[in-house]
């Protein structure tokens, strides 16, 4: 776009003296739209590097919603995969069951795998437990993220062995590790802070990755939205009931208030989890009795979720 | 300046010239939740608008 274009009342990037699209207020950095767009892939291909989350020869399967969190990681991925040695996408979709939110969203994943192409695999909750998360939560509407967690990652972990991944990628952001940083601390729950999805699998499943776990809530709707790729998709109606969505206007007020509150939280974690390294006691791996899955107890969440299930 | 809100509805003001954070919040919403086009191209909280632009407010859903 020629400068000449632009009023005089655009900020400029830092960059270049294009008209700016992003401003982060932590750094005071102007970006236009093609040095942001630079700036979120090298610091997403930053995270990957500095953290071995990716490796040679490794199969990585996205979890798709086909939300904004995952469809800009597949973007993002897509974009910085085939720089990398031997490294194959695909992606898989969990459908839950959520009447009037997630039929959008499994349309707008199945056109996104569609334009790229993508080994994509669908598994409905309704295969794997019996029923849609909607009739799991007649009656139970407060406890839906509890549930719907239990349940989603045992889908993901299905899902991620029948692919013969080696690593499962998911579009949680830094909104998101920010506020499950703040809710365990809230929670007074060490261990869970400290806990590390990827490197706490230890051969028992399918190690997670979250590539995006350094890129705003906000840059990524913009990064979507210069792509021509921003959708307006609904909200999952649970989400009102859960402990989480306090947090998230909590910290989001006072991200607006102190910019890189959100970072700084996440620095507090790294911190902690290096005075902790070695100290806490690592709880001894079981079996459930039930089902025969890695768990902490004598049962594991899920077989005991699925008895008040049945219910 | 005709404003378009995240629920598809629009109004008209005079409010501008007016940076964009000013207006959004004006609105009533965080600049942290919203995303801004102006006369359909994105514009940073600090660009400011005029009575002539149309300004288009989104709101970031949370989740996916």
């Amino acid at each position: 776009m020629a400068c000449d274009d632009v009023p005089v009342k655009t900020p400029r990037c830092d960059c270049c003296s294009g008209p700016a699209v992003f401003h982060d207020k932590k750094t005071a950095r102007h970006l236009c739209r093609e040095h942001f767009i630079a700036d979120i892939e090298e610091r997403v291909a930053e995270t990957i590097r500095s953290r071995h989350l990716i490796v040679p020869g490794d199969h990585v399967v996205i979890a798709l919603s086909g939300g904004k969190d995952s469809t800009a990681l597949l973007m993002i991925l897509a974009r910085l995969l085939p720089s990398w040695d031997s490294v194959r996408l695909s992606a898989v979709t969990i459908d839950e069951g959520i009447a009037g939110y997630r039929e959008d969203t499994i349309h707008s994943a199945d056109q996104l795998v569609a334009r790229y192409g993508m080994d994509h695999t669908s598994i409905p909750f309704t295969d794997l437990f019996g029923g849609t998360l909607d009739a799991f939560l007649k009656g139970r509407e407060a406890e839906a993220c509890s549930v719907c967690g239990i349940l989603r990652r045992k889908a993901l972990n299905v899902a991620a062995e029948r692919a013969g991944a080696t690593k499962l990628a998911t579009g949680h952001n830094l909104d998101d590790e920010a506020q499950s940083v703040f809710m365990n601390v809230l929670r007074g729950d060490l261990p869970r802070l400290v806990r590390d999805s990827g490197s706490d699998s230890k051969g028992r499943f399918t190690p997670r990755i979250k590539p995006l776990m350094f890129v705003s809530e906000k840059e990524i709707a913009v990064y979507l939205m210069l792509h021509g790729a921003w959708a307006d998709l609904p909200e999952c109606p649970y989400a009102v009931h859960a402990l989480r969505g306090e947090v998230r206007s909590m910290l989001a007020t006072l991200e607006s208030k102190h910019p890189g509150t959100m970072l700084h939280l996440m620095e507090s974690k790294t911190r902690i989890e290096a005075q902790c390294a070695g100290r806490l006691d690592e709880e001894p791996v079981r079996h459930c009795r039930e089902c025969g899955d890695p768990c902490s107890g004598e049962t594991c969440q899920l077989c005991t979720l699925k008895k008040t299930l049945s219910q | 300046m005709k404003i378009i809100l995240p629920d598809k509805t629009s109004r008209e003001t005079k409010a501008g010239p007016v940076t964009v954070e000013a207006l959004v919040r004006d609105l009533g919403f965080d600049p942290i939740e919203v995303i801004v086009a102006r006369n359909g191209t994105l514009v940073t909280e600090d660009a400011v608008v005029e009575n002539t632009d149309e300004v288009r407010i989104i709101r970031i859903a949370h989740g996916g």
